[in-house]
């Protein structure tokens, strides 16, 4: 595996009261995309302003490259950053803001037109170069803000909430594009998101933050299977919990009494942290409860409920149903197939379930 | 009945904000030494006499040279000021720009007293630099207030993105600060310079030998002769302020547009 490009050790932020990073560490390689992925406010943008030089550590390390960044400004960084407002020079022409980083570059004016042109190529903006800045829409914006910061060739391209101002249909298009760019330039992308959906679908890993810390840092299949705590479940995705009580726990497998699910043998890695002060509980997926139609033979173990909400998307129903024996309800999600009825609210069923399927928090 | 009121008070109001310098042109066309209806003929004399007076030509270039120099320094010390108080918090920012916004209020006349009193007791004389000096006290806070507005429509990651792109923060200042503050900083020049141009009490205490041109059309209202005169005087320096401000106005939207262009009506298409 290559050596990581940036390692960050024990990184903390300190904002006169408030402590924005409360020791980071991670390493990430060269040529991924990562994501740092956390509710607003959890340090994820601080951290990657930190990552940028934009601000100092108050203590621990920042390296790239290998190289110690204490006191690197970000000029002379080999980072570059997409901000979130794009920040795309007014004054100047798209032309004008892709070239700015350029003006210091010992190139001759040709190479740097033809870099220009290039960069604007490369984002699909090939003859855009005269248009004013104001003339563009939210799109071009975004991607004039990455041709600009492409056409220095960093090592690592920094992008802060890049697509929270596009509306959605815009937003998953420039999902597909930037993945699509990152592989063709190969170099380090490290995006800054809110948006679990977006982490999971672009990143090679993500890294989960809440108040300053990083809970789990995994690929996207990792994060979503195995979550190390409830509230990086309960943050990615849907997970319902159900309560549970550990019967009997040794290193071959983990006992427990579940609510309206009733006993279950889990394997011994497949638990994770309860939220502090809570209860044990056991979580499964939407997708790993599977709704019996009719007399469809059983396949594994099976509970009864009552049907209390459905939620039609199309594709896939989502219901809410009450378990028997289990508190409030679980959601489960069905793709729509020809031979699948949708069903109706105050409906029984019968709901099929694997304990492989399980997470034991506690 | 209720808008009729209404239209009629604002008729009234813009009349007596407005008709005594309706007069002013009125007079300076009329062909008669005295200021009374009926009027006389038309004429142009009192323009051309306008040029025949040395000591007016005098007066109006001490005048320039005071509002360009007073403009200028409050322009600077006013960006100096905008950008410390749109980008950084420092103990007692709150009463420190109220201080240096007070001379806003301030009746000139105390200014002017006091810094005649300050520049004599100094033992300094008093020339265009101490006029100058006082202009810049009530200039100052007008620059502050524009150039606040042009610094804090500025997108601050503008300039990081700058940096980011490899400049140093004096150039970042240069390519990317300058010129998107700078319709605010000619809005500022302009509305300094029709400021101390026609500026009278600090003028009129501060001048030693040099009156400026309000001080100087003051000592000639003595003579009822000279009268038309500064009518016509008055004719140019009036169309001269408005042209000013509202260029100064214009320089000041186009900045906000501008810097605030990038959030606003970009998302469609």
């Amino acid at each position: 595996m290559a050596d990581p490009i940036i390692q960050l050790e024990n990184v903390t932020k300190r904002f006169d009261d408030f402590e924005a990073l409360k020791g980071v560490s991670a390493d990430i390689r060269e040529g991924e995309f990562f994501s740092l992925l956390g509710p607003s406010g959890c340090g994820k943008t601080t951290l990657l302003r930190t990552i940028a030089g934009f601000e100092a550590p108050t203590s621990g390390q920042v390296r790239i490259a290998g190289q110690d960044m204490a006191g690197v400004p970000p000029n002379r960084r080999p980072t570059n950053m997409v901000f979130q407002s794009y920040a795309i020079f007014p004054h100047l022409d798209v032309a004008g803001n892709v070239g700015f980083g350029l003006r210091r570059s010992p190139m001759s004016a040709a190479e740097k037109a033809r870099a220009v042109d290039e960069a604007l190529e490369m984002v699909g903006l090939a003859g855009y170069g005269r248009r004013a800045a104001h003339a563009l829409s939210g799109g071009q914006r975004q991607r004039v803000a990455l041709a600009r910061a492409l056409v220095l060739k960093p090592r690592v391209l920094l992008l802060d909430e890049p697509l929270s101002a596009l509306d959605k249909k815009l937003r998953e298009q420039m999902q597909g594009e930037l993945r699509r760019l990152q592989r063709q330039v190969g170099i380090t992308f490290i995006l800054v998101t809110h948006d679990q959906e977006e982490a999971l679908i672009m990143s090679d890993r993500i890294a989960v933050m809440f108040e300053g810390q990083i809970a789990q840092m995994a690929n996207p299949e990792m994060l979503y299977r195995r979550p190390v705590s409830r509230r990086v479940a309960e943050f990615i995705g849907v997970m319902n919990f159900l309560p549970a009580r550990v019967t009997a726990s040794s290193p071959a497998g983990i006992e427990v009494e579940i609510a309206g699910l009733g006993r279950a043998t889990l394997s011994g890695d497949s638990h994770a942290e309860a939220a502090p002060g809570e209860p044990p509980s056991v979580g499964i997926r939407p997708e790993m409860l599977t709704i019996l139609f009719g007399n469809e033979p059983e396949t594994g173990r099976v509970a009864e409920g009552e049907v209390r909400e459905v939620v039609y998307y199309g594709d896939m129903t989502y219901y809410e149903i009450a378990i028997d024996g289990a508190p409030g309800t679980v959601t489960v999600s069905m793709r729509n197939l020809v031979n699948r009825p949708v069903l109706r609210r105050g409906e029984r069923t019968r709901i099929s379930w694997d304990e492989r399927a399980l997470i034991l928090f506690r | 009945m209720k808008g009729r009121w209404l239209r009629a008070y604002t008729v009234l109001y813009l009349l007596f904000l407005y008709a005594p310098i309706a007069l002013l042109p009125i007079f300076a066309f009329n062909d008669a030494t005295i200021i009374a209806f009926p009027l006389g003929g038309f004429t142009g004399r009192w323009f051309v006499e306008l040029g025949k007076v040395p000591a007016l030509h005098d007066a109006a270039l001490n005048s320039v040279f005071i509002a360009a120099m007073a403009s200028v320094s409050a322009t600077v010390l006013g960006m100096l000021a905008a950008c410390a108080s749109t980008r950084y918090e420092f103990p007692a920012k709150r009463p420190i720009m109220g201080f240096i916004m007070l001379p806003l209020v301030l009746p000139e006349i105390i200014v002017g007293v006091s810094l005649l009193v300050v520049i004599l007791r100094a033992g300094l004389h008093l020339s265009h630099w101490s006029i100058i000096a006082g202009h810049i006290l009530i200039v100052t806070p007008f620059s502050i207030a524009i150039l606040s507005s042009a610094f804090a429509s500025l997108d601050r990651s503008l300039e990081e993105a700058a940096i980011d792109l490899g400049e140093t923060p004096w150039s970042t200042f240069r390519l990317v600060t300058l010129p998107l503050v700078m319709p605010g900083i000619i809005s500022s020049l302009l509305i300094g310079f029709t400021i101390s141009l026609d500026e009278f009490i600090i003028a009129f205490f501060l001048s030693g030998s040099e009156p400026t041109l309000p001080v100087y059309i003051f000592g000639q209202l003595r003579f009822p002769q000279k009268i038309p005169i500064i009518m016509a005087l008055g004719t140019i320096l009036v169309v001269l302020s408005i042209l000013l401000l509202v260029t100064a106005e214009y320089f000041r939207r186009r900045g906000i547009r501008r810097a605030g262009g990038q959030d606003s009506g970009g998302f469609l298409g």
